[in-house]
C-alpha cells in the first residue's frame, strides 16, 4: 500500500508540486499516513520500547521495597529534607525506597498489557458474536442484540470491585480476562450493524451467488472491509480496559507485588505523597498514563480519518 | 466581554475561597483534638461494651481515673484516689478516695460508687471491654469500709493490682460509674446518655464525626483546691479522616493535636507551620509507645513448628533495614521483647548480660545454615526446596496502616532474598484482630502481642505461658500466646514466669528470673521482636502551649489515653 | 412533539429490567463462586461483634430468616431479588448493626449532587465553547486554544483530580484536601454550611469538568458546522440579524438537541469515574463509602453500593432513551 502511494506521487501529473504538497497529497492518497495515527502509534510504541529496553539497561530489581534511599527527588530537584536527586535514581524513589524509573519501566507495559489483552479477547468475542448476529439473524440476533444493549450500560468497574473483593489478590492476566467480559459489546454492535448493511452489498451478493460458504463470506470478503472500524473499536476498548484496571488499582484491588501505574498511585495517595509534595511519586505515573491515553486518542482520531474520508482535509 | 468574564470568574473564585475560611469565633478558647475513628454510636456512653465510647473525650475530659502512671518516673500518681495499699502478700488492697469529689450533677463521688461499679462488672459477663474483663478475673469481692475507703479481696495475690486496673498503664483504666444513675439499669444495654462524670468538662454534643465538651466552672477540683480549673473553655474531638487531611488541618491551625503521621508528613507540616512541635524537637521526632513490634509465628504449622526453622528466620531479619525503610529512622531496633523505657532497663540489662540480646543486623548465612540443616536445598530459582516443595510463608498483616504493611514488605524482601518464598497477606483491621490472630489462622503475622510491661517484666512475659495455649480454631484468651507455643521450652519458661508472678516490681530477685526465663524464650522463638514502636504526634503551639515533650515529659503524649486529664490541665494560652 | 410509541417504550423497559436483573444476579453469584463465602464471614463477624450490641441475637436471627440462609440456593436467590427491589441489602459488617440502606441513603445525595453540578457545568461550558469554535465572530484565542484542550478528553478524571488536589489543595491551599463540608460546620440551611459545601465540592467537580467538557465541545463543533451550512442560518445572515442573535436563536438552539443523546453512552463511564474522584477527595459520597467498604471487607456495603450505582446508570440511560425521540425527530421509535 505504501509503495503504491509513493508511485502515485511520482506520476508526472503536475511539475509544480512542492515537497509539502507532495507530502499532503500522499497523505490524502493513503489515509493510513496521517500525523495523528503516526504520533499516537509513536507514543505507544515508545512506551513499549522503553519498557523492553529499560529491562535490559536498568535493574528491574529496583522495583522492590528498600532498593534505595526513601523519597529521593528526580535528578536536578530537591525534596523537603533538602536531599538532591542522584544519578542512581534519576527519577527519584518512592516512600519505600523503590526506584521510580524501574517502577515506570515495569509498570507502564503492565498497564498496556492488561489493556491490550482485555481488548483483544473482547474483540474476538465481539467479532464472533457480531457476525453471528448479523449473518444468522432471527432469534440469535435478538439475544445477542439485547444482551449487548444490556451489558453496555453496566460499568465494568463495579462488577469487578465485587469480584476482586470476594476473590482477593488477582494477577494481571486474570484482571485482563475479567475486564474482557465487559468490552465485547461495542465491537459486537458495530460489526452487527456493518454486517447488516454489507449483506446486501454487491460483492457479498456476488460471493454468495458464486456459491462461497458462509465462513468464506464472513471472514474473506467482509472482514477486510471492517478492519478500520474494528481497529477503532479495539483502541477505544484498550482505553476503557486501562481506565478500569487503573480504577481497580487505585481502589487497592489490583495485583499486589506486581508493579503497575495504578498501584503506584494508590500507594502514593495512601502515604500522603500529595501533602508531602512528593510530586514525582504520583505525578510520573499519572503523566505516563495521561500520555498513554493521549496516544490512544490520537490513534483513534487518526483511524476516524481512515474510515471517514470527509474528515480528511487537503 | 472578555474583561467582564474574567472579572466574573475571579469574583466567583474569591467568594468560594472566602466561604470556606469562616471559622468559629471562640477558636482561641477551644482545644481541638484529632480522632482517628468514626463514632459509630454517638449517643451511647456505656464504656463497658465495645465501640468508640471513651477516646472521643469521654475519658480524657469527663471521666477521671483513680490513679495515673507516670511514664517518666514509673510512679503511680494519685487522682480520684489518694492511696492504694496492699497487705503483706498482695491478696488484699485498700483504696482511699479523695475527699470532696463530686459528679457534675452535684452528687458526691464515694465508696458506694466504686463498690457498685465493681460489683456490676463482677456480675455481668457481657461487660466485655478489656478493663472490665481484667478486673472480673482478678477480684473476688469489693467492700465498703467507710465513705472514702474500699477493700478489694483478690482471687490470687497480685503485686500489680493497682497499676493494672486503676492506673492508666496503657490507654485506659477501670472507670467508676455513678451509682445513682446506673442503678436499676441493665448494664449490658444501658446507653448512659447524656453521660456525666467527675471531670472538669461536661458533655455538650456528639455526632458520628465529633464530640464536644464544655468546661464546668463549678468543678469540684477547683473548689477543693485539688487543681485549678483548666484554661481551655471547650474541648472538641474531631474525626479528621486520613493523614493528609489532618496534616492540612494542623498546618492551617484548625486542630491543635493530630494523630500519628509519617515523618515525611511531619516535615511538610513543619515547613508550613513552624508552631507545630512533636515529642522530640528534631529527628527522630517520635515518642516510643509501649507496644514493641514483633513477628508472631504459629508454632503449630509445618515447617515452622520446628524451633530451628523459627530461629533461622530470626537470624535472617535485618532490623536496621526495618528501622530505615518502614520507620524512616524514627525508632530503634528492639534488643529484647520489652519496651526500652528507663524503668525497664534492669530487666533488659539482665537479658543482655545473659547473652540473649538481639542483633540489629541480620545474619543470613547463619539462618541459611539452619534451614539447610533441616533438609532444605536451595533451588535454581533461589528458593529452598524439600521433597519438591518450595519453602513458603504467608505473613498476615493488618492493612490499617502503611507502617504495618511496609514493615512486612521489607521482611518479605529479606526472606525472598534468603531463599524463603514469603508473601504478604494484608487483611482488614477487624478480620486481623477478630479472626486471624485469636484463632491462629496464620503462619506468621505482624503484631505487638508481647505489649504490656511498662515498669515491670511480668505482664509481657506472662502472655506467652502455656496457660493460654488453645488449639488452632479456638480463641486465644486475651490474645495471649496466639503462637500456641507449648513445647518443653515453653513448659520450663512457664514455670519460671509463674514464680515471678508474686514478686513486687522492685524485688531484687526479678532480673535474674527474667534472664533465666528468657533463655527458654530464646530456644523456643514463638515470636521475634523487631523494632520499638514509634508514634509521631504533632501538637500545635499557636493557641496552646504546655504539650508533653521529651524536655517537658510530665507524661506520655498519647492524647487518646485516660491520662490526657494531665495534658489538659497543663495547657496554657499561647501569648 | 412525537408521542412515544408503546413498542419502543416496552423495548426500552425490557432492557432496563434486564440490566438490573443481570447486574444484581452477577453481584449475587460472584461471591458464591469464591472459595470463602462472604456470607459466612459476614455472619461470623456479626456474631463476633454481636456480643457487644444490644439484642444482637435477635438481630442475627432476623437476618438468617431475611436472607433465608437455611433455604436452598434458588430460594435464597429469589429472596435476594425481592430484597434488592426493596433496597434491603442487610446490615453493614463494619458498622454493625447499621443497615446498608441507611449508609447509602446518607452518601447518595452527595454523589447525585456532585454529579448533577458537574454535568450541568460541563454541558454549559462544553457546548458554549464548541459553538464558539465554529462561530465566525469568536476571538481568535478561543478557536485555537480549545482544540488543544480537547486532548484532555481522553484522560480519566482521577488523573486530573490528582493534579488539582496537589496544585490547589496541597500546595496553594486554596481548597480543602478532603471531605464534603467543613468539619466544624453544623449541617443545615445556613450560609456557612452552603459555602462550605461549595468550597469542598469545587475541586472534585472541576476535575470532572476539565476532562469531560471537551467531549461536548467536540460534538457541538460538529453539529454547529452542519447547522452553519443550513439554509435558515444563511437566510438569517442575509437578513442582517445581529450575529449574537443568530448564534443563539438559529445555531445553538438547533445544534444542541442531538447533544443530549450522546449523553446516554457516557453515563456509565461518568459515574464510575466519579466514584474514583470521590475516593481521592475523600468526598462523603458513594465512592468513599465503596472505598471504605473495600478496606473493611464490608461485603454487604460493597454489594449495595455497586447495585445502586448500576441502577443509577441504567435509569439514566433509560431516561435519555426516552428523551431521545423528542429531541431528534429523525429517529423513529419503532426500530431501536
Amino acid at each position: 500500500m505504501a509503495d503504491q502511494a509513493l508511485q502515485d506521487t511520482t506520476k508526472p501529473d503536475g511539475p509544480a508540486l512542492t515537497r509539502a504538497e507532495i507530502r499532503r497529497r500522499r497523505r490524502y492518497e493513503n489515509p493510513w499516513f496521517n500525523p495523528k495515527l503516526f504520533w499516537g502509534a509513536g507514543i505507544l510504541l515508545g512506551i513499549v520500547f522503553v519498557g523492553l529496553v529499560g529491562r535490559v539497561l536498568w535493574d528491574p530489581d529496583l522495583v522492590f521495597t528498600g532498593a534505595g534511599v526513601l523519597r529521593l527527588p528526580p535528578l536536578g530537584f530537591e525534596n523537603l529534607r533538602g536531599q538532591a536527586g542522584v544519578l542512581n535514581h534519576p527519577l527519584g524513589t518512592d516512600g519505600a525506597g523503590r526506584d521510580m524509573l524501574a517502577l515506570l519501566i515495569i509498570g507502564a507495559p503492565n498497564s498496556l498489557y492488561v489493556g491490550v489483552l482485555a481488548s483483544l479477547i473482547g474483540m474476538s468475542l465481539g467479532i464472533v458474536l457480531g457476525f453471528s448476529a448479523g449473518f444468522i439473524g432471527g432469534r440469535t440476533d435478538d439475544v445477542i442484540r439485547v444482551l449487548s444493549d444490556v451489558m453496555i450500560t453496566i460499568p465494568p468497574l463495579l462488577i469487578l470491585v465485587v469480584f476482586q473483593a470476594a476473590f482477593g489478590d488477582v494477577n494481571l492476566t486474570m484482571m485482563a480476562l475479567l475486564i474482557a467480559a465487559f468490552v465485547w459489546q461495542s465491537p459486537t454492535r458495530l460489526i452487527r450493524a456493518q454486517v447488516l448493511s454489507m449483506r446486501e452489498a454487491g460483492y457479498v451478493q456476488m460471493a454468495r451467488l458464486s456459491g462461497a460458504s458462509t465462513g468464506h463470506i464472513m471472514f474473506r470478503e467482509m472482514l477486510p472491509n471492517l478492519v478500520p472500524y474494528l481497529f477503532g473499536s479495539f483502541i477505544a476498548n484498550v482505553t476503557t480496559a486501562i481506565v478500569t484496571a487503573v480504577g481497580l488499582e487505585v481502589l487497592g484491588l489490583g495485583p499486589q507485588r506486581i508493579p503497575t501505574l495504578g498501584r503506584t498511585i494508590y500507594e502514593a495517595i495512601n502515604s500522603g505523597a500529595l501533602i508531602q509534595n512528593l510530586w514525582w511519586w504520583w505525578g510520573l505515573p499519572t503523566a505516563l498514563l495521561a500520555l498513554m491515553f493521549i496516544g490512544l486518542l490520537l490513534i483513534n482520531l487518526g483511524l476516524d480519518e481512515v474510515s471517514n474520508p470527509r474528515l480528511r482535509r487537503l | 466581554m472578555k474583561h467582564s468574564t474574567a472579572l466574573l470568574v475571579t469574583t466567583a473564585l474569591v467568594g468560594v475561597v472566602a466561604a470556606g475560611s469562616a471559622s468559629a469565633q471562640n477558636r482561641a478558647d477551644t482545644v481541638i483534638f484529632d480522632l482517628d475513628r468514626t463514632i459509630s454510636d454517638p449517643e451511647n456512653f456505656n464504656w463497658f461494651t465495645a465501640g468508640t465510647k471513651r477516646e472521643h473525650g469521654a475519658h480524657q475530659a469527663m471521666w477521671e481515673p483513680l490513679f495515673i502512671l507516670n511514664y517518666t518516673t514509673g510512679e503511680l500518681e494519685p487522682w480520684l484516689g489518694t492511696a492504694f495499699e496492699p497487705n503483706g502478700d498482695f491478696s488484699e488492697w485498700t483504696l482511699s478516695i479523695r475527699d470532696g469529689v463530686e459528679w457534675s450533677d452535684g452528687e458526691a463521688f464515694n465508696a458506694d460508687d466504686v463498690v457498685f461499679t465493681v460489683n456490676m462488672v463482677l456480675e455481668n459477663e457481657q461487660l466485655s471491654e478489656r478493663e472490665a474483663a481484667t478486673l472480673r478475673a482478678q477480684v473476688a469481692a469489693a467492700e465498703k469500709v467507710d465513705d472514702l475507703t474500699v477493700r478489694f479481696t483478690l482471687n490470687e495475690p497480685n503485686p500489680r493490682f493497682a497499676v493494672e486496673n486503676f492506673g492508666v498503664r496503657i490507654f485506659g483504666s477501670f472507670l467508676i460509674m455513678p451509682q445513682h444513675i446506673w442503678e436499676g439499669e441493665d448494664p449490658a444495654t444501658f446507653a448512659f446518655y447524656p453521660p456525666i462524670g467527675t471531670g472538669p468538662y461536661t458533655f455538650a454534643s456528639s455526632a458520628t464525626n465529633r464530640a464536644i465538651w464544655d468546661r464546668n466552672d463549678d468543678w469540684w477540683g477547683a473548689q477543693t483546691g485539688f487543681m485549678d480549673l483548666p484554661e481551655p473553655e471547650r474541648l472538641v474531638w474531631l474525626e479528621t479522616g486520613g493523614e493528609e487531611s489532618r496534616a492540612q488541618l494542623i498546618a492551617a491551625n484548625e486542630i491543635d493535636a493530630a494523630q500519628n503521621v509519617s515523618v515525611g508528613t511531619l516535615e511538610a507540616i513543619l515547613q508550613r507551620n513552624p508552631a507545630v512541635i512533636a515529642w522530640h524537637g528534631d529527628y527522630p521526632y517520635a515518642w516510643p509507645d509501649p507496644c514493641a513490634r514483633q513477628l508472631e509465628i504459629n508454632t503449630t504449622v509445618a515447617p515452622w513448628d520446628d524451633p530451628n526453622m523459627r530461629r533461622a528466620v530470626a537470624h535472617i531479619i535485618d532490623r536496621n533495614q526495618i528501622v530505615n525503610v518502614a520507620y524512616e529512622g524514627t525508632t530503634v531496633p528492639s534488643q529484647t521483647m520489652f519496651a526500652q523505657y528507663g524503668s525497664m532497663a534492669p530487666f533488659i540489662d539482665a537479658i543482655t548480660e545473659a547473652g540473649f540480646a538481639l542483633s540489629p543486623e541480620g545474619d543470613v548465612e547463619a539462618g541459611q545454615a539452619l534451614i539447610e540443616a533441616a533438609g532444605w536445598v536451595m533451588g535454581d530459582d533461589g528458593i529452598y526446596e524439600r521433597d519438591g516443595q518450595d519453602l513458603t510463608v504467608a505473613i498476615h498483616v493488618n492493612s490499617a496502616s502503611t507502617e504495618y504493611t511496609r514493615t512486612i514488605d521489607v521482611l518479605v524482601e529479606q526472606f525472598n532474598r534468603a531463599g524463603i518464598a514469603a508473601r504478604s497477606v494484608p487483611v482488614e483491621n477487624g478480620v486481623f484482630w477478630g479472626e486471624v490472630l485469636p484463632f491462629g489462622a496464620y503462619e506468621m503475622s505482624y503484631s505487638w502481642l508481647s505489649c504490656g510491661s511498662v515498669n515491670e517484666p511480668w505482664t509481657s512475659m506472662n502472655r506467652y505461658t502455656t496457660d493460654s495455649v488453645v488449639p488452632v480454631g479456638e480463641r486465644s484468651p486475651g490474645f495471649n500466646n496466639t503462637a500456641r507455643w507449648d513445647d518443653a521450652s515453653a513448659e520450663a519458661y512457664t514455670e519460671i514466669v509463674h514464680r515471678m508472678r508474686d514478686l513486687a516490681p522492685d524485688d531484687p530477685a526479678l532480673p535474674g528470673l527474667v534472664a533465666e526465663a528468657y533463655q527458654h524464650l530464646d530456644a523456643g522463638v514463638p515470636f521475634i521482636p523487631l523494632v520499638q514502636a514509634a508514634k509521631l504526634l504533632p501538637f500545635n503551639t499557636t493557641y496552646w502551649t504546655g504539650w508533653p515533650t521529651a524536655e517537658n515529659a510530665y507524661n506520655s503524649p498519647a492524647f487518646w489515653w485516660n491520662h490526657t486529664h494531665q495534658i489538659i490541665h497543663s495547657l496554657e494560652r499561647a501569648q | 412533539m412525537a408521542r412515544i410509541p408503546a413498542a419502543y417504550l416496552v423495548n426500552r423497559l425490557i432492557t432496563l429490567v434486564l440490566t438490573v436483573l443481570i447486574a444484581s444476579t452477577l453481584i449475587w453469584i460472584i461471591p458464591r463462586l469464591s472459595p470463602v463465602d462472604p456470607a459466612d464471614i459476614m455472619l461470623g463477624r456479626m456474631s463476633a461483634a454481636g456480643g457487644t450490641v444490644a439484642d444482637s441475637e435477635a438481630i442475627l436471627a432476623t437476618l438468617q430468616e431475611r436472607f433465608g440462609l437455611n433455604d436452598p440456593l434458588w430460594a435464597q436467590y429469589l429472596l435476594y431479588l425481592r430484597n434488592v427491589l426493596l433496597f434491603d441489602f442487610g446490615l453493614s459488617t463494619a458498622s454493625f448493626p447499621t443497615p446498608v440502606s441507611v449508609l447509602i441513603a446518607n452518601a447518595l445525595p452527595w454523589t447525585i449532587g456532585l454529579m448533577l453540578i458537574s454535568v450541568v457545568i460541563t454541558f454549559i461550558i462544553g457546548n458554549v465553547l464548541g459553538a464558539l469554535m465554529v462561530w465566525d465572530h469568536s476571538p481568535k484565542l478561543v478557536r485555537v486554544a480549545i482544540p488543544a484542550a480537547m486532548v484532555f478528553t481522553s484522560i480519566p478524571p482521577i488523573l486530573s483530580g490528582l493534579l488539582l488536589i496537589w496544585l490547589f489543595a496541597a500546595t496553594l491551599q486554596w481548597f480543602p484536601i478532603a471531605g464534603s463540608y467543613g468539619l466544624l460546620v453544623e449541617p443545615g440551611w445556613s450560609w456557612e454550611f452552603v459555602g462550605s459545601v461549595i468550597h469542598h465540592g469545587f475541586l472534585p467537580a472541576l476535575s470532572i469538568v476539565v476532562v469531560t467538557f471537551g467531549f461536548w465541545a467536540l460534538g457541538m463543533r460538529g453539529l454547529m458546522i452542519t447547522v452553519q451550512g443550513e439554509d435558515y442560518t444563511k437566510l438569517a445572515e442575509a437578513k442582517g440579524l445581529r450575529p449574537r442573535y443568530i448564534l443563539y436563536r438559529y445555531m445553538i438552539r438547533n445544534a444542541i438537541l442531538p447533544q443530549i443523546t450522546a449523553f446516554a453512552l457516557k453515563v456509565g463511564l461518568l459515574i464510575a469515574g466519579q466514584v474514583l474522584v470521590e475516593r481521592i477527595f475523600a468526598y462523603n459520597g458513594m465512592g468513599k463509602l465503596l472505598y471504605d467498604a473495600i478496606l473493611n471487607q464490608d461485603f454487604p456495603v460493597i454489594q449495595g453500593v455497586s447495585y445502586v450505582i448500576i441502577l443509577m446508570t441504567a435509569l439514566s440511560v433509560f431516561l435519555v432513551d426516552l428523551i431521545y425521540p423528542f429531541v431528534d425527530p429523525r429517529i423513529r421509535h419503532g426500530r431501536a
